[in-house]
Formats: C-alpha cells, structure tokens, sequence
C-alpha cells in the first residue's frame, strides 16, 4: 500500500505533503511536550517507534494464499493514539523509504496520510466508539485494527484515483479500478490484520499489562485498585 | 544491520558531507519527477547509474537487490493504466493511450528510485538525524528517531532469532501454528522494545541524563566542487531533456 517513489505527479505529491503536514505538526508538538513534561518518555516514545517499524517486517499469511505485512497502523494508534502515531508514522515511512526502498520521498506525504494520519484516526475512532459503547476489548481492538487497515487502503485507492483518472470513466471509474483491485487482496488483509492485532493484544495482556495500564489501553482490576490505594 | 544501510556505513562516499549527497541524489529524483518521461526519466536514470556504479562505488549486485523492490511496486502499480472502466466499450476494456501512459509511469518511477537509492547507499542514516536538528525538526522528535534507529535494527535481530526457535519448535507447521508464532513474534518484540527502553532508561539516568541525548556526529565539510559539479549534473540533465523534447516535437 505504500506508493512508490516517484509515482505521484509532482502537484499530487506536494498536494498530500501540504495535507498532512498540520497533523505530523500537531503530533510533533504533542511529542515534545511530552518529552519536555517527562525527559524518559523518549525512549519509551523511541521503543513505540521501533515497535511500529519491526511490525512492517512481519509476514502475514492472507486468505488467497499471498503473503503481506500488517500496516500496523491500527495496534499504534490503540497503543500510543493518532497524534503520536503520526509522528512515529512519518518516521516509520522515511526510514521504510531510505532503508528498505519500500514507498519513497517524493510520495511520503501521501503515505504518511493514508498510513500515519487517516488509518490511525479511523481505526482509533472506531475502536473508541466500541469501546465506550461497552464492546469487549478484544472486539473494539478487532474493529480498530480491521478499519485502521481498510481506511489506509481506501485513501490510497482516492490518492491513486486522483492521479490517474481513467479515459472512460474519469476519477469515479479509476476510483472503481483501484479500489476493486485493492478490495480483492485488501479485505482478506484486513481481517487477517484485525485477528493478528487481537492475538497480539491478547498476548500483551498476560506478559505485559503494566505497560499496557501505563498507555491507558488496559485497566487496573478492581482488587489491583485496592492494592493501589 | 540492513543491507542499504551496512552498504552506505562502508560507502566511498560515507565522509561526505549528507547535503552534498542530498542535492545530487534528490536533486536527480525531483528532476526524475518534475521533467516529461519521455526522454528525460532515460536520461537521469542514465545520469544516476553512472554515478552509483562510477564514483559512488556500489555494487551491482548490491544496486540490483534493492532496486528490483521498488521495481516490483512499479510494474503492479502500473498494470491497472492499462485498462479502462465503463464507457462504450464495455465495463473492462484495454486503454487507448494505456501502455504509453504504463510506460511512462514506470520510466518515472524507475529514475525517481535510482536517485533515492544514490542517496541512501551513500549516507548511513545515522549521519542525517543530527543534522535535522539545524534543519528545524524539533531536538526531541530528532531523538525519538535516533533510539527509533538504534533499537529497530536490535528488535530486526531478535525477531529472526525469535523466529528461527519458532520455526525449529514446528511454529510454522500448519495455519494455526502460524497464527500462533506471528502473535508471539509481534508480542515478543513489544516486550523486548520496552524491556530495552526500561534498560536504557535506567543506564542513561546512571549518566545524568537530562532529556538530551548527545551523540557524536562524524565532521565533514561541505565541498563546493562536489556542490557545483552536481548542479551542473542536473542542468545538463535538464537542458539534455528539454532539447531532445523539443526536437521530438
């Protein structure tokens, strides 16, 4: 899902770069308020980021039997929330870019607003609303993860239609083109996404819920409470 | 260690100051992207491979194995110009100008990554973080993307440890034991990455850390020589492009 380098026209490329700039900026803002409130949050902010950047070296199998990574953007929003996850993103996606030749520079701004702006923003919201709406967890992280996922590869699809509308049935059919080819081997990745994603957090929940009630994602029991107090 | 960034450590051009390399290397994809495919993408593909294989000194097998990454990506992306969706053929038919604009997009793209990889095969990115700081990045983002980059590479390594044992224990055997091993793996290097935060937390306050992490940051001096022969690179490459154009026409 990530576009290459070089494939946006350079207006496109500028375009999204302008778009998700304020958001990358917000986060960054919230970043270094973080840090500067607790100096040690940059290493905890770091291992989140490296966190984020070894899930896209993980293989998922798909159901048509090829094999992708998770876009990860659902589990770091529900971990570390969108405005940080934007900044982690942009990083994630520059060093993807330089190191693994994976996405590039001139069309990292439009990656970073399907992967590291609207993906978490969606996945985050939809996870939030379950969660309030008193889903169980593993549910909302299910539907966080899955939309998360979809989002991305959804704007993507708009970010390619745009750039490339179709002789016959202009920016609609080219949006149909896309997004049909996505839907194919995209919607299968969602779900296998969203099941990782739950496996995952099931797993941090038995190794790991310190940090897990330190990001807010889990709670203290109510006897752990009484312990506290 | 990555294979572009062990590659750029022990590059020849690894002294050089990340400014030069940046103006000659983006300098060549911005052009990749900015002049008409047709001929400029030959002509700074061109341009670019001979520098990468000349005096950048990367090797070809090295260039290929990255190169053949984004290449893939390329052709994927570009198979669906040529079709087209509704009108009077029907639902699906071949576009007229399908291949030509096909062809034109994979020209772009395949100059715009050969500049990026000139760049990244010559300058670690251990060398460019600091230097965002004089850039306008704020410090603490800078930092946040330093330990990012240092344990990235330690949580890749134990990830393929991690996966190796999985793989040796029959964690790989059949669909549900692949689920199980993913979930581990993913779980494991949540853990690990935190574990090894806590660690340096704790081994840095030992040093009095004040929110700062200072790191060395190898000297180079800008080179004018190198600047001005790069931009005079992009000029003949850019000159070269609108002249054939305009014979083209």
């Amino acid at each position: 899902m990530h576009i290459a380098e070089g494939f946006l026209p350079p207006l496109h490329a500028a375009a999204w770069g302008v778009a998700s700039a304020p958001f990358v900026v917000h986060g960054a803002r919230a970043l270094t308020r973080e840090v500067k409130a607790n100096p040690e949050s940059t290493l905890l902010l770091g291992a989140s980021g490296a966190f984020t950047f070894v899930l896209s070296a993980l293989k998922i199998p798909s159901v048509t039997g090829s094999c992708s990574h998770p876009t990860g953007t659902g589990l770091g929003a529900i971990l570390f929330r969108p405005p940080v996850m934007a900044v982690l993103g942009t990083v994630t996606l520059l060093f993807q870019a330089l190191l693994l030749a994976h996405g590039g520079l001139t069309t990292l701004g439009a990656n970073v607003f399907s992967m590291a702006v609207a993906g978490p923003w969606a996945g985050y919201g939809v996870y939030r609303l379950l969660k309030k709406s008193d889903v169980p967890l593993m549910v909302s992280v299910f539907f966080g993860a899955f939309f998360a996922d979809l989002v991305t590869y959804c704007v993507t699809s708009v970010q390619l239609a745009l750039a490339f509308p179709d002789p016959a049935g202009g920016v609609a059919g080219a949006l149909a083109k896309f997004g049909g080819i996505f839907a194919l081997t995209q919607l299968p990745l969602a779900v296998s996404e969203g099941l990782l994603t739950v496996l995952v957090m099931r797993l941090l929940m038995q190794s790991s819920k310190a940090d897990l009630i330190r990001l807010g994602v889990a709670k203290l029991t109510a006897s752990r409470e009484a312990t506290a107090r | 260690m990555l294979p572009i960034d062990a590659a750029a450590h022990s590059s020849r051009w690894r002294g050089r100051h990340p400014l030069e390399k940046a103006l000659l290397g983006l300098g060549l994809t911005l052009t990749a992207v900015c002049l008409p495919p047709w001929p400029g993408a030959p002509l700074v593909a061109a341009a670019t491979l001979a520098v990468l294989l000349g005096p950048a000194g990367v090797g070809r097998r090295q260039l290929w194995r990255a190169f053949r990454i984004p290449l893939g990506f390329c052709v994927t992306g570009a198979v669906p110009l040529l079709f087209a969706v509704g009108g009077p053929a029907g639902l699906v038919s071949l576009a007229p100008d399908g291949p030509r604009h096909a062809a034109e997009l994979l020209l772009r793209t395949s100059a715009a990554s050969l500049g990026v990889l000139l760049f990244a095969f010559t300058t670690p990115v251990s060398d460019v973080l600091p230097r965002l700081v004089r850039a306008g990045v704020p410090a603490p983002v800078v930092d946040v993307a330093l330990v990012m980059y240092r344990i990235g590479f330690l949580l890749l390594d134990s990830l393929a440890q991690v996966r190796a044992a999985q793989a040796a224990r029959l964690g790989t055997a059949g669909r549900a034991a692949v689920w199980r091993s993913l979930a581990g793996l993913a779980a494991t290097s949540f853990v690990r990455a935190f574990d090894r935060a806590g660690r340096l937390q704790a081994g840095l306050a030992g040093r009095g850390y004040d929110g700062t992490l200072r790191v060395l940051v190898p000297e180079a001096r800008l080179s004018w020589r190198f600047l001005a022969a790069s931009a005079a690179l992009l000029a003949v490459v850019v000159a070269a492009t609108l002249v054939l154009k305009g014979l083209w026409l």
